[in-house]
């Protein structure tokens, strides 16, 4: 059976993930808006997006908008490919469900 | 070891739900942008048709394009993130501006007080209508619009443009900020 991405699947890097997937190619979205998506604190979302950016499945880009320090986050093309191959490893894991037969037990068996 | 079908499917879910949220986020967004921009419009037309009563019309023929123009350009930069935002936007706008000459000719004669209520109902009736279909602080904004509309009509007659100006731009320009923060 196909095992999907570890770093992937931990429920908030799953989100971090699932939102910035819903982004266009170099599109980034700000650090509190995604911490508002994914609903958490500001302590771990930045814990979770170092380890995604370590993966380099996320770019991470720190600037100023006017005076305000804004960081601002990107699904890199990495990322992309990694989140696909773990949704499709998801579909296996179900579809192979629905296609295994039901095995029958020795004591059904043996009552014959 | 593998994720059993329980938890992909649970995964999946969550993917799902994050799906949602991201997109009423976005929506979010750009509807806070126009009802800032929308806000800003409605103070100034209702202010300077406080204070120049017999311009009515006039003010709003330069106010309403002017903001038509702005709220264009504020859709199209959420065009990328929303697709057929523009598109949909200028059909809105031309419905309710449709809708305020109909009404008027419908209704004639009627008082500046009475023709400036159509517009402003209309839209609180849209926001309710689409806080039921889609996202719920619609249904909010269209509910808190309708009621300070009456209230302002009914018990504020003597300073309706200054109510106007003040309450229901300013309820815009809250609600903009509101948005904001999902």
């Amino acid at each position: 059976m196909q095992t999907p991405n570890e770093i992937i699947h931990q429920p908030i890097r799953l989100k971090i993930m699932a939102a910035l997937n819903t982004l266009g190619a170099n599109q980034w979205l700000e650090f509190v808006s995604l911490k508002s998506i994914v609903d958490t604190t500001d302590g771990n979302l930045g814990a979770h997006l170092n380890t995604l950016e370590s993966a380099q499945y996320v770019l991470i880009k720190k600037d100023f908008a006017g005076k305000k320090p804004r960081t601002r986050v990107c699904l890199s093309a990495k990322g992309r490919e990694a989140f696909a191959g773990y949704i499709a490893a998801l579909h296996a894991i179900l579809a192979l469900e629905t296609l295994e037969p039901d095995v029958p037990t020795t004591s059904t068996h043996n009552n014959r | 070891m593998p994720p059993s079908v329980e938890e992909a499917a649970r995964a999946l879910r969550e993917i799902d739900a994050i799906k949602a949220r991201a997109a009423g986020f976005q929506d979010y967004r750009a509807e806070s942008d126009q009802l800032l921009l929308w806000g800003l419009a409605h103070a100034v037309g209702f202010a300077l048709s406080g204070f120049f009563p017999a311009f009515i019309l006039l003010i709003w023929l330069i106010v309403v394009p002017l903001s038509m123009g702005a709220g264009m350009l504020l859709a199209r930069r959420a065009a990328s993130e929303i697709p057929g935002i523009s598109w949909r936007y200028l059909v809105l706008i031309g419905a309710i501006f449709t809708f305020m000459v109909l009404i008027h000719v419908v209704m004639w004669p009627l008082t500046p007080e009475q023709g400036s209520m159509v517009a402003p109902l209309f839209v609180s009736a849209l926001y309710v209508m689409r806080g039921v279909q889609m996202r719920p602080r619609y249904l909010f904004i269209g509910g808190w619009l309708a009621v300070l509309l009456m209230t302002g009509f009914v018990f504020f007659q003597p300073v309706f443009w200054w109510w106007m100006t003040t309450v229901y731009g300013g309820s815009f320009i809250a609600f903009g900020i509101w948005l904001r923060r999902l």
